[in-house]
């Protein structure tokens, strides 16, 4: 295993009386994605502000390629390139010319500036636009160039702040494709996500954040496995023995994790499951395997008792 | 970080990154930024120097009989020398850093916070710079016209000296970019501080008070200064205790005005 490019340990952050990130580690290695996962208000933009330099944490550390961030600021901003959820684009300029500008707030100066652009903008399907405004720019492609632009000067560590928010299925593919690129290069990842499924796909680690604590990591299916158990039973809402279903799955400590238009989900072990189906051989209900939307609700909903 | 390393930032290449970057868009849109600024001093002198010239018969300034049109001449470039980039560091760098989020951008670099406001407060001062040189241009026109009579030779040094105010200018504005919860807000500082200054400064008309308190007000004030400074060069060739005053207010403005600006800017945009 190589060791992590970007590293944070005890971060914690508090406005006022109010902790808002609470003594959270982390750690993301070169060429693989690190999901941060969290409801609103869990702790995951004050996070990436801390890792990134805009805020300083009240507690803990953090280190990039070994070295501390607060000693060594300027070095390890050279080393991180940051793609923010808003759009910060630089609209008096053109396409190309917002990689251009973007590169001259770094220094060292990226070596053959020129050629790099050019290749961002042949990778990135944007040549046909270098030399119009950001403004004819459809939201997919506004996004490509956000991420083109993060990573202008080579950075090692890339931070992807939500990064497909609003956009169409197949731009969404496009970033994710993306994105798999950029970990096969060799880039550590930090990516925030509100989409499960793009969590699970692209992440090697996740981490669970809920109330500025991380409550579970590991790789997805580990971390779905050991939050959740083995699958999710989901009755429906006609099904006549849906109340008894469900005490039953209770007093065998099974909580269902929701309730969704009258359809109950309950993460159940294997066990559980071979007892309901021989108890309960009239009734109807499907089984599938957990996923993270299950884990994120049930996070949610049970107030992190995860950890 | 420190006063000191927030003050010395001023020197950093990242502020004069932020400064090319506005630089570099200014000279985009160059031929529509500069005919305001043309227009204006042109519109003056003859609305209010020639026009009020025949009102005003006996103007004088340190014991020399000048005309109106002259006086205002030098009060034309204080005037350009304040409204430039105080108008500039309140609203463009307010639509950069809320509309725009080019602020936003540019922090996710190795560009700093003090960075970015020094880069606003160095570009604010270059705009007053380039104008108070259009400015000079129409002065020495309507000095070859005879409609002035200034010591047109000075006017090359107008623009450095407008830089100086300028600067302190702007960081003082940025003080309310800083705090304004929105753009119409702005209107305070406009109406409340930045008619009555680019007035009160000697600017358009002479003021002598004889108040002591009121008195040192206009001596630590940059534009009184700028105007005073101007108008002894161009009418005497000589600017008095003024270039020292000039240097001494905006160096006084600028530095606590700064540090004002970055700590309340770090507050409204990173939320620290």
């Amino acid at each position: 295993m190589t060791t992590a490019i970007l590293e944070a340990r005890g971060l914690t952050k508090k406005y006022g009386d109010r902790v808002v990130v609470d003594h959270l580690d982390l750690s993301c290695r070169r060429g693989t994605v690190l999901g941060l996962l969290g409801s609103n208000g869990a702790g995951k933009t004050t996070t990436l502000r801390m890792l990134y330099g805009f805020v300083p944490p009240d507690e803990g550390a953090i280190f990039y390629a070994g070295k501390r961030f607060s000693d060594h600021r300027s070095e390890a901003k050279r080393s991180i390139g940051v793609c923010t959820q808003d759009d910060s684009l630089d609209y008096d300029f053109t396409v190309a010319q917002n990689l251009f500008i973007y590169a001259s707030y770094f220094r060292p100066r990226v070596e053959s500036l020129e050629r790099r652009v050019a290749d961002l903008l042949d990778r990135f399907e944007l040549t046909p636009y270098a030399d119009a405004s950001p403004y004819v720019l459809s939201g997919g492609f506004v996004r490509r160039l956000l991420i083109a632009r993060s990573i202008v000067h080579q950075p090692s560590v890339l931070f992807l702040d939500e990064p497909t928010t609003g956009l169409d299925p197949s731009a969404r593919l496009d970033v994710w494709e993306l994105i798999d690129g950029m970990r096969a290069e060799g880039l550590a990842i930090v990516l925030t996500t509100h989409y499960m499924d793009e969590a699970e796909r692209l992440s090697d680690e996740l981490l669970v954040i809920h109330q500025g604590r991380g409550v579970v990591r590991g790789e997805p299916h580990r971390v779905i496995d050991t939050a959740l158990g083995d699958h999710v039973v989901i009755v429906p809402r006609g099904e006549p023995a849906r109340q008894e279903i469900e005490a039953w799955l209770r007093s065998k400590g099974a909580q269902p994790v929701a309730t969704v238009l009258g359809e109950l989900r309950v993460p159940v072990s294997k066990e559980i499951l071979i007892e309901l189906t021989a108890r309960f051989k009239d009734a109807t209900w499907q089984v599938r395997p957990p996923n993270l939307d299950d884990l994120f609700i049930a996070l949610a909903r049970q107030n992190g008792r995860f950890a | 970080m420190t006063a000191w390393t927030t003050l010395m930032a001023v020197f950093d290449w990242r502020s004069w990154a932020v400064l090319r970057r506005h630089a570099l868009v200014f000279l985009r849109n160059w031929r529509t930024a500069v005919i305001p600024p043309a227009m204006e001093p042109v519109i003056f002198l003859v609305a209010f120097g020639i026009g009020f010239s025949g009102y005003v018969e006996d103007l004088s300034y340190r014991g020399t009989h000048v005309d109106y049109a002259t006086y205002v001449s030098a009060g034309l470039i204080a005037y350009t020398g304040f409204g430039t980039p105080y108008y500039e560091a309140l609203y463009s760098a307010y639509v950069r850093m809320f509309y725009q989020k080019t602020w936003d951008g540019i922090l996710a670099t190795q560009v700093e916070l003090p960075s970015v406001v020094w880069g606003e407060i160095l570009w604010a001062a270059l705009r007053g710079m380039v104008n108070i040189s259009i400015v000079s241009v129409v002065i020495l026109l309507f000095d070859f016209l005879g409609v002035v009579e200034v010591q047109a030779g000075w006017l090359v040094f107008m623009p450095f000296f407008g830089f100086l105010a300028g600067a302190a200018v702007a960081s003082f504005a940025l003080i309310f970019t800083a705090i304004v919860p929105a753009i119409d807000h702005m209107n305070y500082p406009v109406f409340l501080i930045g008619w009555p200054v680019s007035l009160v400064s000697n600017t358009f008309f002479p003021i002598e008070p004889q108040n002591e308190a009121l008195w040192a007000l206009m001596q630590i004030n940059p534009v009184y200064q700028l105007a005073e400074c101007a108008r002894g060069l161009l009418v005497l060739g000589n600017p008095g205790t003024h270039l020292a005053g000039l240097c001494a207010s905006s160096v006084l403005f600028l530095v606590p005005c700064t540090l004002l600006a970055v700590r309340l800017t770090r507050r409204r945009v990173l939320g620290s």
